[in-house]
Order: structure tokens, then sequence, then C-alpha cells
């Protein structure tokens, strides 16, 4: 029950008609999924096997109601002896339709070869998503990762190959532009036709309850693997065996789970990166030390859960994060702890060296003096890092602090448990004509 | 159908009665049209064999839905002149696409009279074609005349006459004829007459200049129905030695800009008039005489020995970068204001850096125009040409697939530094 | 029309002579051409960057003396100032008198002298507009990212209302294929294969070009022989870009306008990000210093922080920018080469070694002379 319909067929012009005869083909012999997650775009591969005849062949491609790039369509025969018999003469797009075109293959030895086409489609989709499950000691974790397919194409693909690309491709125009073109008369893109009613949906999804697991020899059923090889600047990752994604569907893959990755937690006052708010921050790194390190991790939702005893969860938050290399490190801010806490005050100002031109005050400088106190209310020790940013022509004083740009100084120190720390600080900036910036 | 007309009938007044009659005069025995192609303005004069009674004969010409300025009408016998005269000229109340003269002839007479008047609507322009041969040294010029009739009249078997106005005369004429005098006009029609007199001799399409007009004469007689037009041919000329020069000139074009360039001189096989103001467009040649197309222009009126420059547009197998390399300031003066000092003068130093890249296979002409401000000083290692107070020039040739590097300084005299 | 007499005579009178060409003087032919019938060597050329001009051969039968020929073109879109017509034979006798055009019609009419009667070839030319081109290529990169296959497609779009049943279409730079196109049609030609394309991976950090501070992969092509181009100039057009990968079929991995490339020159192709280098910057210097009235100078310190988490080194180029008077101060460190491109521009090249290992890249200048 397909809606969306491409059609590939053979026009064989016979030889005392003048009409050309249609031929519809057999469906594809294999469809491999490449699906993008920075753009709306997958590469469509499929393979054929047709007969050719010697002499030009004219085949003709179709698919109405699909989100076919019909730039992107591409014939190439598959082996070497395919590509020495066949040759793509030209593409026509004819006049009446935007949504066919024909080749005309010249054939010098009748026979069956196997061809492929390819194309982009958009409305294909993939994302990925982290659960993280944290030990009650805080300083570990279990982290499994899926990946989740969504096919609003207008088009089921079944038992396809499914390979998903990890990275920020260039792409000049967008694919669902150049599948939905402007139409005369100013109508807007074309969407696929109406949503399939569920039931015929899930029958069209046919067997996808049993491709979510392989059969090994025991009879037992273990979750895919999912293979990732790195390419160019990009990694693909290929879903083990085939999967059916019917039109209108999303499904959901693990891509692995890791028990026990090493956690650290770091208290942070850093604005530049993570607001206004001394926060707690849960990091580790994608690296072998962290039992991680195989693959980078794609951008996606991270949800952490705390392990509560006794097999049940507490929420602790979500966030997006950002795709994070191998080796790289991933700090998760999870917000503001009462168990630990950060106060800023100014305990004095001062001003001098008040210069005046004819009796009105023209520079001065102002001496600021701050305590910033650092209390750990846990009953383990805890590292912070604070960083102090200040404008215009500033000097500043603390000990123990250490300068991290222009603008900026932290102060990076480890609290004992229960342990209250204070530290001064002061800054002197010169103002009006005192400034030397 | 055609509209019509200036018809013209001469009234018979019958002594017994009051009434008029009407006589249908033959058609006219020529017509010469003399197209000001700038002014929208035509002359006709058009002859005609007509018999006069003795005394006085009333002779109406009208002109209903064309665009002749009634005011410019003139009749003029050409034989017996002494012997027939005009009296008055009535313009009736009842109709302003008429008039009527009052002839007195001494005796009864066949005369052959000229009248002639003054019509817009009718245009003509000039076009080019050149077809460049394969290694762009020359070109085959073809020029060519179109007159374009909206006048609401049907000329037939005209000689057709075009006037080339220098620039200053066309708009004087211009002026006149467009001004709200009637003397004015009348001077601008009577100047046009007089430089209509000459060049009526008939070969090819005549050139002949006359003061400070051309006059293009048509061979032979042409016929252009009324919102027709015809293009004629005015000479075909071979083997017109052309220079392709990529110019950068800020005033006139928009980044580099591939010119093509010949002199209406005899050097060039030219130069036996000045070329109309008019489209040229240019091809290439192909093998088997077939044709590329290179680009169009419209050109000014080339005068005689002038040089013509061809904008063929950007060309991207040459490539130019126009590059600042560095920039400084010197001579910095202050001055005192109250207790603090300020900054009144100071130089910029600044070098460019020109890189021509020549990825055509042949060479190549660069002809760079700069133009600077203020109190300048120009130094290159390159030579070039002061072209006015802020333009220097460089002229150089890139060979085929060739490189050219150039680096010149320019200091500026700025605020109390600058002399000028 | 005041005269009804008179408009009537003078109506009639004009319309016998206008017929009386034909009718008066049989001798005079008359040939009437469309744009689509009968049409022979139909060339569709495309050397100019915008415009498409048609050359299509006629034969003629003439009769000695003027004979007139009609062409018309209605429903196509046909420059008429750009039409020629011109004996096919350079040498031949035969001549255009002028050319007439009627008011509001695709139309003119030739008169045409000819010594003798005879048939003969004519080459017509004209300009239509409405043949839209476009080039593509597509070019499938070998899994060490060191060569590539390029392959050249052209596509031709009609609209212009003609109709070319069998045609030479020749692109800019000379290669002749031969097609049908119908109106309305598009079809897509491999023009140009080739095979073992060197190409360079480049990794560039260019605020100018992205924004956010992440690093492009570029590939840089040269049109030259010894790459394996260097053929033809590239025309403008999009490149799609695939690379051979694992399971022994080809990715995409990305697409970019390749710019008009002449013999010699470079097409620079953004694939995408390269995601496993990251880039943080911090200004660490930002001093006002020799105050003399209201002129200063500036001492500015930019350290940029590089995390390559490949496994293997690889190469940045740094395209940086700073405007007005300014002089790099021999503190600077961490690049391997510096090019100074023009005043306001500089090129760092940095070597950042794999696997997270983090190097920076030090730009010391100072602005000069600023109010």
């Amino acid at each position: 029950m397909k809606y969306a319909t491409i059609i590939f067929a053979l026009l064989l012009a016979a030889p005392l008609v003048a009409k050309e005869e249609l031929v519809t083909l057999p469906s594809r012999d294999s469809v491999q999924l490449t699906i993008y997650n920075s753009e709306d775009l997958t590469l469509v591969r499929e393979v054929r096997t047709l007969s050719f005849r010697q002499g030009n062949n004219r085949l003709q491609f179709s698919w109405a109601n699909t989100l076919i790039d019909p730039t992107s369509v591409e014939f190439m025969p598959v082996g070497a002896e395919a590509a020495k018999e066949l040759e793509l003469l030209d593409t026509s797009f004819p006049a009446q339709g935007h949504e066919m075109l024909i080749w005309t293959v010249a054939c010098t030895k009748a026979a069956a070869y196997k061809v492929e086409i390819s194309y982009f489609t958009s409305g294909i989709s993939w994302s990925a998503e982290y659960h993280g499950v944290v030990a009650p000691d805080e300083r570990s974790m279990e982290l499994t990762a899926f990946v989740t397919v969504h096919n609003n194409s207008g088009e089921d693909y079944e038992d396809a190959q499914v390979r998903l690309v990890v990275g920020t491709i260039n792409l000049v125009e967008k694919i669902i532009d150049l599948a939905t073109p402007p139409q005369p008369g100013g109508g807007g893109a074309r969407r696929p036709g109406p949503p399939l009613p569920p039931s015929a949906a899930r029958r069209a999804a046919g067997p996808q309850d049993d491709a979510d697991a392989e059969e090994n020899e025991d009879g037992m059923r273990r979750p895919k693997e999912i293979e990732k090889v790195g390419l160019s600047e990009y990694y693909i990752y290929t879903v083990e065996g085939r999967e059916t994604v019917p039109n209108r569907w999303s499904k959901r893959l693990k891509s692995f789970t890791v028990a026990g990755v090493p956690l650290k937690t770091v208290y942070r006052y850093e604005p530049a990166k993570f607001g206004w708010e001394f926060t707690k921050v849960l990091e580790f790194k994608n690296d072998e030390d962290h039992k991680l390190g195989k693959e980078p991790l794609p951008n996606g939702i991270v949800r952490l859960y705390k392990d509560a005893g006794g097999g049940r969860l507490s929420w602790m938050g979500a966030l997006a994060s950002k795709y994070i290399p191998k080796k790289d490190e991933v700090k998760v801010n999870v917000g503001a702890d009462p168990e630990c806490t950060m106060k800023l005050k100014r305990t004095r100002t001062q001003k001098k060296d008040l210069t005046f031109n004819q009796r009105w005050l023209q520079g001065w400088t102002q001496v600021d003096t701050y305590e910033l106190e650092l209390r750990n209310f846990r009953d383990r020790e805890v590292e912070v890092e604070v960083h102090q940013a200040f404008g215009g022509d500033f000097d500043f004083s603390g000990e123990g602090w250490e300068r991290h740009d222009a603008q900026t100084h932290k102060w990076k120190l480890t609290l004992k448990a229960a342990e209250t720390r204070k530290a001064s600080y002061s800054v002197t900036t010169r103002m009006g004509t005192n400034a030397r910036k | 159908m055609r509209w019509l007309i200036p018809a013209l009938m001469i009234a018979l007044a019958a002594p017994a009665f009051a009434k008029e009659e009407l006589v249908t005069l033959p058609t006219r025995n020529t017509v010469q049209l003399t197209i000001y192609n700038s002014v929208d303005l035509t002359l006709v004069r058009e002859t005609r064999n007509l018999t006069f009674k003795k005394g006085n004969n009333r002779l109406q010409f009208s002109w209903a839905n064309t665009l002749i300025d009634p005011t410019s009408v003139e009749f003029r016998a050409l034989t017996n002149p002494d012997k027939i005269e005009v009296l008055d000229t009535s313009y009736p109340a009842q109709s302003n696409q008429m008039l009527i003269w009052t002839i007195s002839a001494e005796e009864a007479v066949s005369a052959n009279v000229e009248i002639s008047y003054f019509t817009s609507g009718i245009s003509w322009s000039a076009e080019y074609h050149g077809v460049l041969a394969a290694d762009e040294g020359s070109m085959t010029l073809t020029a060519y005349v179109t007159v374009h009739n909206r006048s609401g009249e049907e000329y037939e078997d005209a000689s057709v006459r075009l006037v080339v106005g220098t620039i200053n005369i066309v708009e004087e004429i211009a002026r006149l004829a467009g001004g709200a005098s009637q003397g004015q006009r009348e001077e601008a029609y009577r100047g046009m007459r007089d430089a209509a007199k000459s060049g009526d001799s008939k070969k090819d399409i005549v050139k002949e200049g006359l003061s400070e007009y051309y006059i293009y004469t048509v061979e032979g007689k042409e016929t252009i129905p009324d919102k027709w037009s015809k293009r004629l041919e005015s000479f075909v000329q071979p083997g017109v030695p052309v220079r392709t020069v990529y110019t950068l000139d800020p005033m006139k074009y928009s980044g580099l800009t591939r010119l093509l360039t010949f002199k209406n001189d005899e050097a060039h096989k030219l130069g036996k008039e000045p070329l109309p103001a008019g489209i040229v467009r240019l091809y290439k040649q192909h093998a088997g005489n077939r044709l590329g197309y290179v680009g169009a222009v419209a050109t000014e009126y080339i005068a005689k020995k002038d040089e013509v420059k061809v904008n063929a547009g950007a060309d991207l197998e040459v490539s130019f970068k126009h590059t600042r390399r560095s920039l400084k300031k010197e001579n910095l003066v202050f001055q005192w204001s109250g207790n603090r000092q300020y900054l009144a003068g100071w130089d910029t130093v600044e070098t460019f850096h020109i890189e021509l890249k020549n990825f055509r296979s042949r060479n190549s002409e660069f002809e760079l125009n700069l133009v600077f401000n203020g109190d300048f000083t120009f130094t290159s290692e390159i030579a070039s040409t002061k072209v006015d107070y802020r333009t220097q020039r460089f002229t150089q040739t890139v060979n085929a697939n060739g490189k050219l590097e150039i680096t010149y300084v320019v200091r500026t005299r700025n605020g109390s530094n600058a002399k000028k | 029309m005041k005269t009804k007499l008179l408009l009537t005579l003078a109506a009639t009178a004009a319309f016998t002579s206008f017929i009386g060409v034909a009718t008066e003087q049989p001798a005079h032919a008359r040939i009437k051409l469309a744009t689509l019938p009968d049409k022979e060597a139909v060339v569709v050329r495309f050397d100019h960057p915008n415009v498409v001009i048609v050359e299509e051969e006629r034969t003629l039968t003439l009769q000695k003396g003027v004979n007139n020929v009609d062409f018309s073109w209605a429903g196509t879109n046909i420059d008429k100032g750009s039409i020629i017509f011109r004996p096919v034979d350079e040498k031949s006798t035969t001549v255009v008198l002028s050319t007439s055009y009627p008011p509001g019609e695709a139309a003119l009419t030739w008169q045409i002298n000819a010594t003798e009667a005879r048939s003969e070839k004519f080459r017509l030319s004209y300009l239509m507009a409405n043949i839209q081109r476009e080039t593509d290529y597509r070019a499938v990169v070998s899994a060490d990212e060191k060569t590539c296959t390029f392959r050249h497609y052209f596509k031709i779009r009609n609209w212009s209302g003609g109709q070319f049943d069998e045609a030479d279409f020749i692109t800019r730079d000379g290669k002749t294929f031969e097609k049908g196109l119908a109106n309305g049609e598009a079809k897509r030609v491999l023009v140009n294969r080739w095979d073992n394309v060197k190409l360079v991976k480049e990794y560039n950090y260019d605020p100018q070009r992205q924004s956010e501070g992440k690093i492009l992969t570029d590939y840089v092509l040269k049109n030259a022989k010894d790459h394996g181009l260097g053929a033809i100039p590239l025309e403008y057009g999009k490149v799609r870009i695939y690379q051979q990968d694992s399971a022994g079929t080809t990715a995409f991995t990305g697409e970019d306008w390749g710019r008009f490339t002449p013999i010699g020159d470079d097409m620079r192709l953004n694939i995408g990000i390269a995601q496993d280098i990251k880039v943080e910057f911090k200004k660490m210097v930002n001093d006002i210093e020799n105050r003399r009235g209201n002129v200063y100078d500036t001492n500015e310190v930019d350290e940029y922080e590089i995390k390559n988490f490949k496994d293997g080194e690889a190469e940045v180029i740094f395209t940086l920018r700073v405007d007005g008077e300014w002089e790099m101060q021999n503190s600077s460190s961490g690049y391997t080469s510096f090019e100074r491109i023009d005043n306001e521009t500089i090129k760092f090249k940095v070597k950042v070694p794999g696997k997270g290992e983090p190097v920076k890249l030090k730009f010391h200048y100072k602005r000069l002379n600023n109010w």
C-alpha cells in the first residue's frame, strides 16, 4: 500500500509500431539509505537488474508525490561488464512533467545488467539521544546512546540498509526546494499526500517488528550492532542488517551502552559558558579512560537520571549537547546545587587621584575590594572554578588568582568536605582622563 | 488600410455658383524624405504638376491623421515661377488639418510645384554588425540604417536621405524645434531646409559632408508603409583591424572591461564618413563561417578619425587583482588647543599591488587608469603616464598564459600637511 | 478624415500599389519561411556566458532579379535585431537588399537580388532567449582524499518556444553533441570525464567565511594538465562531491558552487565543517600605549587554542584580519609560516598534532596611529 510512487520503466520502441510501449520493471534488488542529520538530505541508492536490448534503450524514471531532487538522480551501471556494455547518452526531462525523466542508454550487447539509481530525497532524518544513569555517589554513570530515524519522505523504504552520517556537510541549495520548485500560479511547496490511516501504515510496516533484533544460533535475539566508520571529516554509522521504515514512522535503535563511565563533579562560576549562576557541572571525556572514545558522539539530547537505589531512577536534568569528538571533554551543566554555594560582596570602594580641568572633575581612579565566600556542605571534597571579568583600564590583585584572558581572572581550588573558604581581591580602575586605554 | 493623407485639391470658384467645386489632383511626381534622426523631424518635399486657370486659384491642402506641422507647409513653383504667385494662405476655422492657398496666375498655365513640410513620426537608426576573425585581430564591419515610419502617412517610391548631425547642431535644432516661439521654430526649419538642399545625387547610401551635417542618401526609391520599418545596408568593410584592450577606467566602466578598439580612419579601412550612433552587435567567426556571439553595445556618434571602443564586457579569462599591501601614517603634526594637543596633519603612505593574469592563449594588452584624490604623490617602478591631475595610467602587455605584477606607492598629504 | 472621398481614393491607390509588386511583376518570387519546418544544419552555440546563438540553414529557390522572402517566428523568443541572413557561400553574388519589418508581427521580409535563377543555401543566425544552460559537476573522491574522478555535465532547458528536432549543441569549450530538444524539455549530458584528478584538502579557519569560528574543510583542484585537468576553462556550476566508502559504494560528502576557473587557476570547494578540530579564541592583551595628543597605538595579543581530535597531525590555515595601520610583533608564535596577503589580511599555517593535544597560535600586533 504505497501512495507515493517511484516508477521505473523501460520504453520499448516496437519496430512496427510508432507508439512507445511502457514496461514497468520489478522492484529494486537492494536499497541503501544514507541519512544526514545536519541537513534535510538522504542519499538513496537502489540497485535493479534490467534487461537491455542492443542499441538505444529508453528508461523512464518517475517519482510523483515524493520529495526527490530531480537534479540529483543518477544512473550508473554496476560492475565492470555493465560499465563496458552500457553507456548513458543523455538524461531528458520532458516538458510535460517535473516528476519524470528518461534516460537514453546505449547497449552494445543485449543482456540483463545490474544498474544503480541514486538520488537525493528530503524528508528522512535521524537524531541522536543519550540516557545517562548516574551512580548514587556521582562518580560514574551508565551511558546509553540511541539513534532514531524519522521518515516523512512520502516513500516507504522496505528492507533498506540504513547509514547515518555524523557531521556538517556543506549544502548550497536545500533539497526540499529542489524537489518542489515554485508552481506556476505561485503555489507553495508541494507536500506528500495525506497521512496513512494507522492500520494501513501498520500493514505497510509489515515485518518491522521482527527486524528490530537479529536471531543468533541459539535462537536468542540480540539488538543490532551499529558499525561506525570515519569518512573524510564525517562518521558513517551503519545499522546492521536491513530496516523497514514506512512513511511517517520513526524508529529508534540502540547505538551502545557503557556502564561505569567515570564522572568528575566541578562547581563552576563561568558566565561566558554556563550563565550567571554558580552551577554543578558533571564532566567526563570521550576517551578510553572513560570507557568511551571509540567514536564521536553526535549532537543530541542528553537525559540524566540518578540511580535512586532499588532499580529506581530520579530525574536530574536534560540538555542539548553539541557534537563531541573522540578524546574531547563533555561538561554537563546540571544547575545550581544548594549543597555548594558561592557568595560575592563588595567590602570597600574608594576614589583617588582626582584631576580637574577648571574646577570640573575629569579623571579619577576607583579601587573596589571584594570578598568571595565558597561553602561546601557536602561530605566530600569538590573542585571549584570561579571566573571574574572586568572592563576598562583596570589592575587586578588577589592571591591565588590567575589571568584567563585580557578581561578575565580565574581561581581554581579544591574544597574539603564541609569546608568554607574566603578569598578577597581588589580591582583598581582608572576612569576619565586617568584611563590609559 | 491606410489612413491617410496630405491631399491636395484645387477649389474651383465657378463664377456663377457660390459653391466650391473640388478637383482631385494627380498623385505626387516625386517625394523626398530628409530624416533627422535625433529630433524626430522629417522634411518632406513632394512635387506635383498642377494646372492653373488665369486669375485666382484656390488650392486646398489637408493632412488629417498625420503628424505634419501646419506652420511648416510651404508652396513653391518650380516651373513658371514668374507666372504664379501665392497671394495668401488661409486656415479655415472648421478644420485645423487643412489650409487653402490663394494663388494668382497671370495666364492659364501648367506648373511643376513643390510642397514641402515637416512631419514627425519618421525616424531612422543605425546598426552595426561586426564579425571578428578567429584571431580577434580584425573584423568585417557591416553598417545598416533602418527607417521607421510612424507618421501616419505611407510614402511610396520616396527618395530617402538621412541626416547625421554633430551633437551641437542637433541639440540646437531640437531646442529650436521644440521651443515655444514660432519664430525660433521657423528659423530652425529654415536652417534644416538649407541643409537639405544639397546632396541630391543618388548613389549607394551616399554620405556627404555639409557644414556640420552629413547626409546619407539612399540609392533609388524606397516604399515605406505606415508603421513599417525598413533596414538597408549602408556599407560592408572587411578586414578592419581591431585591438583588444583590457581596460580599467573607474570613471567609465565597472571593473576590468574588455574593449575592442578601432579607429574610423583610412588605416582601419574606414574614415569615409562619420558613423552615426547605434547598436553594435559583435560576433566571432567560427569554423565553417559560423558565428558565435560576443556582445552588443550602444555606441555614440563617431566622427571621422575618432576612436571607437566597443565594450565587450568582462572576460573571465583574464584576471585583475588589486590589493593594498601596506598602510602607514607618517609626518604626524600636532597642534595645541588649550592644554591638550590634537593631530592637525599627517601623510598616509599606501603600497598597492596589482596582479594581472592572462589565462588566454594569446598576448593581452591592458590599460589601467587609477584615480586618486587629494594632494598625492605617485611612484612606481613600472612606467606610467599622467592622464590628468588625478589619473595615472599603466599600459602593459601580458604574454599568453602569463602574469604581470605592478607595485606602486601613493603618499597622500592630509589635514595641514596638504598643499592643495 | 475630413474628405471621405479623397480618403477612399488614396487608400485604394495605396492598396493597389502594395499588392502590385507581386501581381504586376510576376518575375518576383515570394518565399515564406517560418521557424518550424525545413531547418537544416541547426547549430546552437553557448559560447557567450548568457546568450544563445542559433544558426540554421535554408535552401531557397530564387528567380533572377528581386525575390521577397518572408520570415516569421511567432511564438518563439528570437531577438529581431540580431537576425543575420546571408548566403552560405561567401563568394555568392546573391545579396540581401533590404529588410522590412511589418508592424506588430514577429516577422520580416527580405528583398534578395539573385543574378540568376537558382537554388541557394542561406544561413540564418539569431539570438534566442529562454534557452537555459547549466553546468554541474560530480566529483568522486578516493578513500585517501588525494585524487578524484571529475565529471562535467551540461544541462539545457528549452523554454524558447522553438523546437529542435536535431541540432548540434556546442558548449563554450567547443564540445559538440547532437540532440533533439522539444519546447519545454531539458537534457543533461555528460560532456567530460577526467580520472585521477589531484586534489588538496585544506582546513581553514576564517571568521569571514565561518562566523562561529568553526573549521571549514576545503578541496582545492587546480585546472592544470599536471593535475589531471587543464583541458578547458571550467564553467561556474554546482559540484557535488562523493567519497568512496568502506562499503564499496560512495557517500555524499558535500557540495559547493565552483566558480568559473580558467586554465591555470584553482577551484576551491567547501565540503563542510571539520568537526574534529576545535578552535577557542581568547584576547589576552588589549592595551593602549604611546599616547600623543589624541593619537595612540594599541598593543594586542590574540590567542587561538587549537585541538585536533583526529588521530594524525593536521595543518590549519588561519586567515585573520586587522583594519588600519598595524604591525605584527616578533613575540607572535605557534605557526610554521605566515603571509601578509594584504594590508588587512594575514595568513598563518599551524601544525596541530592529533589526539586532542592543544597548541596555541599567539598573534601579537600593534595598531598604530589611531584617533
